[in-house]
């Protein structure tokens, strides 16, 4: 499985900001088993880039290609047969059901694609020390537990890619490493790929290559 | 564990409007119920009078005869052969033949059997137009015996005045084994005949005896070749069509009302029946209106969830039927309820309106099942295109 980029630009981009980017407007691809650190300050576009990855966005000129599949061809249907199988991501603003209690979160995403059993989820969480936490609602738990929470979901399904937008941002250095080796453990389960995005390098992620945006 | 509504309805319920909810469900029973009601009277009230009109294949049969005014009263108001070809002629008359009246006396008696004996008229008609037409009715010269159908009106009003004067009462079956003889007195001559009540008619007033014979007699003992006729027979798609009955005024011509009283009291019926079910229409599309405005309101309210579910990986397709299906039972319980009303109102209207048990099939019709199916289906189809296109917009 690969993702390939051809010359993809953000169309808000103005002219001649995408000079320098080893990823704007350059044909280059990523490959599952891989995992890919990409350090970007910000207003680089790095939120819009693993939008575009997830196919949210399609303001952007150029290609991706999954497969050598262009995902600008999808349809609402393709696009959620892909995301159910190929592709999982965390998401800065993390996207949580915040009326629902956290394991309602977790179960919501599990059930639409079973990779692990239910009782997995509360390993999970007992691990990254949310287990108190599962039958609260998501909207009484801090920035940190929501955190973990959203990794945790995106661990529920089967995945080629797992797209990480700067998926530490309100942790402490113990719950960051002990994240980060949950997910390189479940990605390397699943012989998928890792596409990381933060603002500077992560020192225990252990990335095969480090672009900057 | 499958996936079902139960797992995504958490995602949706928050706020919704359940006044509108349960208005649109009252609606929508009580526009059903109207509707499948409206259809049974109209079913019934065509079983009920279907035997008592004067219509067969679709088609009225009608008698007209001039108007007897004052004015007109010393001409001859019979029919000229011109009168019936303009008849004829007109769009809304499918034909008209000339109901021919004897020229020389008749009178009929039952020999010594029952002692009666009387003057009668005798009629012939066209045989298309009459209802009831058995294969012995038929004549031919040198024949001694003549076949009669005899109106069950006259039957009627014989049964009437026959105990006064000492006669016996008969059923249809009896005055039909009496043997009758028809003596014909003219300027020519007499003829004496053995005549049977062949059948009874319910639509023609008179006494028929076959064409031909009727011809022969006037011709041999009056020597009259062909007479002009007082009633004419008119065939018709629609004895109660406004401009059949402009165009007959017109012309001052008399339509024998009785016998298109049914096809009228029927019309009149079938359209009050007909705007009640145009009603149950309404409701039912006032009904679904309010369901879809509260649908809208329950997804607009859940617009945050649902997108975050479809941004999870949900198909739009999976959700739409999901979430439509979700009212199919709720669509099923109002429906046969309504049915099970209909059955009901049907069985009410048996017991208290039709004099008779028996007239009616006890069980509803099967084109209301088949409304209450259509119905159904119509219902589930406009759920689900709503909640897809409410999800494809947000």
């Amino acid at each position: 499985m690969q993702i390939s980029l051809q010359q993809v630009v953000p169309d808000f981009f103005e002219t001649g900001k995408a000079n320098g980017s080893q990823l704007w407007n350059q044909d280059i691809a990523f490959s599952t088993g891989e995992n890919v650190h990409i350090i970007a300050p910000s207003g680089s576009g790095k939120t819009s880039f693993i939008h575009f990855l997830y196919g949210l966005r399609k303001d952007y000129s150029g290609n991706i290609l999954y497969d050598n599949n262009n995902i600008k061809n999808y349809d609402a249907e393709k696009f959620a047969t892909w995301r159910q199988q190929n592709i999982s991501i965390i998401f800065q603003d993390l996207r949580l059901f915040t009326q629902q209690t956290v394991l309602q979160n977790l179960e919501i995403k599990r059930l639409l694609a079973p990779y692990h059993k239910e009782s997995r989820i509360t390993a999970m969480a007992k691990r990254l020390g949310i287990e108190s936490k599962l039958a609260k609602l998501c909207s009484t738990c801090s920035y940190g537990e929501q955190q973990r929470i959203a990794i945790i979901r995106a661990l529920q399904q089967p995945f080629d890619f797992l797209l990480l937008d700067e998926p530490f941002s309100h942790l402490d250095e113990n719950n960051r490493q002990k994240a980060m080796e949950l997910m390189q453990e479940e990605a390397t389960e699943r012989k998928a790929a890792i596409i990381l995005t933060d603002l500077k390098k992560i020192d225990y992620f252990k990335a095969e290559r480090l672009l900057y945006l | 564990m499958e996936l079902s509504y139960k797992n995504i309805a958490p995602f949706l319920t928050a706020g919704q409007n359940k006044v509108s909810r349960w208005l649109s469900y009252v609606g929508l029973g009580v526009g059903v119920l109207l509707l499948l009601s409206s259809v049974q009277m109209y079913t019934n009230i065509n079983h009920l009078i279907r035997d008592k009109n004067t219509r067969k294949n679709g088609t009225d049969f009608i008698s007209i005869t001039k108007t007897i005014t004052n004015e007109n009263m010393g001409r001859d108001n019979r029919f000229t052969d011109a009168d019936i070809k303009e008849l004829q002629r007109q769009p809304f008359i499918e034909d008209a033949a000339p109901l021919k009246a004897n020229a020389f006396k008749v009178s009929a008696n039952a020999g010594n059997m029952i002692p009666f004996s009387t003057d009668v008229f005798v009629e012939g008609l066209n045989t298309n137009f009459i209802d009831t037409v058995p294969d012995n009715f038929k004549w031919k010269e040198g024949d001694e015996f003549v076949p009669v159908i005899f109106s069950t009106d006259f039957l009627e009003m014989y049964n009437v005045f026959a105990p006064s004067w000492d006669l016996p009462q008969m059923s249809e079956k009896t005055a039909s084994s009496v043997q009758l003889f028809l003596l014909c007195h003219g300027r020519n001559g007499d003829r004496q005949y053995k005549a049977r009540i062949v059948a009874f008619s319910d639509r023609i007033n008179s006494i028929l005896v076959p064409e031909n014979f009727l011809a022969q007699q006037n011709k041999v003992l009056e020597g009259v070749d062909n007479i002009p006729a007082s009633r004419v027979f008119l065939k018709t798609k629609d004895a109660n069509n406004p401009q059949l009955l402009n165009y007959l005024a017109g012309k001052e011509y008399h339509v024998n009302k009785d016998k298109t009283k049914f096809g009228r009291v029927k019309g009149v019926l079938q359209a009050v029946v007909s705007g009640l079910a145009g009603f149950g229409v309404l409701v039912i599309l006032l009904a679904l209106v309010l369901f879809s405005f509260y649908l809208q309101l329950m997804i607009a309210r859940s617009k945050d969830n649902l997108q975050l579910l479809l941004t999870l990986g949900y198909s739009p397709s999976w959700l739409s039927k999901t979430v439509a299906k979700k009212w199919i039972p709720v669509y099923v319980s109002i429906i046969v309820a309504a049915l099970l009303a209909t059955q009901l109102l049907h069985l009410g209207f048996q017991h208290f309106v039709t004099p008779a048990r028996g007239e009616l099939p006890i069980v509803i019709d099967w084109t209301v099942l088949a409304i209450a199916v259509l119905l159904l289906a119509l219902s589930v189809a406009i759920n689900y295109r709503l909640v897809k296109k409410s999800l494809t917009e947000l």
